[in-house]
């Protein structure tokens, strides 16, 4: 189990590695959505927020509306951020599941890929 | 009205899995239904023999994924095991002569080239989601999607040949033709059917994701079961005879026609026309002529044991050279013996066609050599299926259509004709070319037949 002190941490990780990383931002271009990250064994709630390309801070708490709920385990989001694992094989095995619009799944899917085939 | 005695509610023709859905659905809703089968056995695509060791062999179709609920239902209902593929281990890809390791969908030897292939299939996708589902002639691009083929649109969103050559394959696999034979709007109207090219592609979470233990054969022989015996087998039909009453249908040597109220042709689109209708509807021939039958060798190498496993290989194969354009591991799923089952299509179906079926599998093996080992070349068992002899079938796994069909004649794909209803999985509005679009595509026409009847039987009443 990861603390969410943890999961922060690696989250800003991935944040300094995404945004840096202009071919994923480009993919994000017209994109501004809110993604809650939701543990199963922790019960925590984070929330990412998409704006002009660019992956801000991640809060506690999650906010009415939303557009994607991203679930897993404290742990899987820690190594995933970290760079450890690929998110994309955790989301095909059902371990990570995304619920949103099916357009919005198809992107975050293949963000995810991209981010992994780029570190 | 004199109804003469063997005048039935509906005549079926073609026992794939599109037309036995719809029979058994007949059946079960009163109707008095007789299946015709071209062929002396049942399943057309879906159809499983059995190897030397015991194991199923799929000569067609045989991966089943998430989202393909009639078919899993099918499988879970015959009590046969459904088992995931083996995906554990590296996937190998041959490039021009090199032969890589990678994990996960995409090879990644290249990451710029893998990364225009995530971006370029996610655009497919996207826009696949726009294309109304049944009728991709309404979509407000539609003459324009349909003006251009596949390989033009490649050729503006993919700048690598490396890329390129990945998507060309990953098309391949799935169509059994090359981009140039292909309809962007035919592609994406195809792929939002079924979840997406990402989705197609992939083993775990996609379309390839499970297989059945007695194959896709025992689906068939399921809902043949059901039938209790109303199928007849080497009954090709080629004429039927219509009117808003009802059909004639004629079977090849035979003198007496079966008469019906209601007919469901449950076969491609292709095949279809190669039956003649009286009268005629011209938009039939417009339509075959605008579709293509893929063109895929399925090929099975049978061994001792899955060698390949015990070097850290999944037995998943990408060969952009060569005739072998991918592989997987089809062995039984107890792993006591080892199988590779790999697809010849499109453009490398043509280019090894002429050979001598010992040159071209001693070319396979030679490939697989390359990817997995030498073990490779020691197949205890070797099988081929050519689909596109396949006179009852003429090619696979599905027929495709060129630029200009959909806008202009799309819409007969699943119109009635008169008393003729069309089935098959070209027909499917969800996961057409698939299993489950075989099934879907048969309820659906049972539904009309049925509610079709049910009209005639008020107004006669009435
Ligand atoms: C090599 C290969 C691999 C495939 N892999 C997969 C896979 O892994 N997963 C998946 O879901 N799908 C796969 N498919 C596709 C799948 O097999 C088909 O979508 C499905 O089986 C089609 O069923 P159908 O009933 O629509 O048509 P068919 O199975 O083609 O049935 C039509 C029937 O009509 C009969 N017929 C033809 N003409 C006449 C006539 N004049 N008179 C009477 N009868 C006639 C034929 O003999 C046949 O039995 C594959 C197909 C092939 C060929």
């Amino acid at each position: 189990m990861a603390s969410t002190d943890e999961i922060i941490e690696a989250y800003g990780e991935w944040q300094s590695r995404s945004n840096a990383n202009d071919r994923l931002r480009k993919m994000l271009r017209g994109w501004d959505r809110v993604v809650i990250v939701e543990t199963t064994d922790t019960h925590e709630r984070l929330t990412i927020t998409v704006v002009d390309q660019t992956l801000t801070d991640i809060v506690v708490g999650a906010p009415e509306m939303v557009d994607l709920v991203v679930t897993g385990t404290s742990e899987d989001f820690c190594d995933m951020f970290w760079g450890d694992l690929n998110p994309s094989e955790k989301y095909i095995s059902g371990e990570i599941v995304i619920h949103g619009a099916q357009a919005d799944v198809m992107r975050l899917d293949a963000m995810s890929m991209v981010a992994f085939l780029d570190q | 009205m004199h109804v003469p005695e063997q005048l039935r509610d509906a005549v079926v023709i073609g026992a794939g899995l599109a037309g036995l859905r719809a029979a058994v659905d007949l059946e079960r809703a009163g109707c008095d239904v007789l299946v015709l089968e071209a062929r002396d056995r049942i399943g057309g695509r879906a159809w499983s023999g059995v190897a030397e060791d015991g194991s199923t062999i799929d000569f067609g179709g045989q991966w089943l994924g998430p989202g393909q609920t009639r078919a899993l239902a099918l499988a879970e209902a015959t009590g046969m095991e459904v088992f995931p593929t083996w995906v554990a281990g590296a996937n190998v890809e041959l490039r021009e002569g090199e032969r890589l390791e990678y994990s996960g969908l995409i090879p990644t030897a290249d990451p710029d080239a893998s990364i225009e292939v995530v971006t370029a299939m996610l655009d497919l996708d996207l826009l696949g989601l726009d294309v109304p589902v049944g009728a991709p002639w309404e979509h407000e691009d539609a003459a324009l999607l349909d003006a251009e083929t596949m390989a033009t649109w490649l050729d503006r969103n993919l700048a690598s040949p490396v890329s390129r050559g990945i998507v060309e394959v990953a098309l391949q696999a799935v169509f059994g033709v090359n981009s140039d034979e292909l309809s962007v709007l035919f592609v994406l109207a195809y792929l939002h059917g079924g979840g997406g090219l990402t989705n197609l592609t992939r083993t775990t979470g996609g379309a390839q994701e499970r297989r059945m233990d007695a194959g896709a054969g025992a689906l068939a022989a399921h809902l043949a079961k059901k039938l209790h015996g109303r199928i007849e087998l080497d009954a090709p039909v080629d004429r039927i005879e219509w009117d808003a009453t009802g059909v004639t249908v004629h079977v090849v040597g035979r003198s007496v026609p079966v008469t019906a109220r209601r007919a469901v042709l449950a076969l491609s689109p292709i095949l279809a026309e190669r039956i003649a209708l009286d009268p005629e509807v011209p938009q039939r021939h417009a339509l075959a002529a605008g579709m293509t039958m893929g063109r895929v060798r399925k090929v099975h190498a049978r061994y001792a044991r899955p060698f390949w496993r015990e070097r850290g290989l999944s037995g998943q194969l990408i060969s952009t050279n060569g005739s072998i354009s991918s592989t997987f591991d089809n062995s039984p799923s107890d792993g006591t013996s080892g199988a590779l089952v790999g697809f010849i299509a499109g453009r490398d179906y043509d280019a090894t066609a002429d050979l001598t079926d010992d040159a071209r599998r001693n070319l396979v093996l030679d490939e697989l050599a390359c990817a997995f080992g030498p073990e490779a070349r020691l197949a205890t068992e070797y099988h081929e299926v050519d689909w596109p002899a396949e006179e009852w079938t003429g090619g696979g796994p599905v027929a495709v259509m060129q630029p200009g069909v959909l806008t202009r004649v799309g819409d007969a794909l699943r119109r009635p004709i008169g008393p003729v209803h069309l089935a098959g999985t070209e027909t499917a509005l969800e996961w057409c070319g698939y299993l489950e679009g075989a099934l879907e595509s048969g309820e659906r026409a049972a539904a009309e037949v049925v509610a079709s009847l049910a009209l005639t039987k008020g107004s006669e009443e009435g």
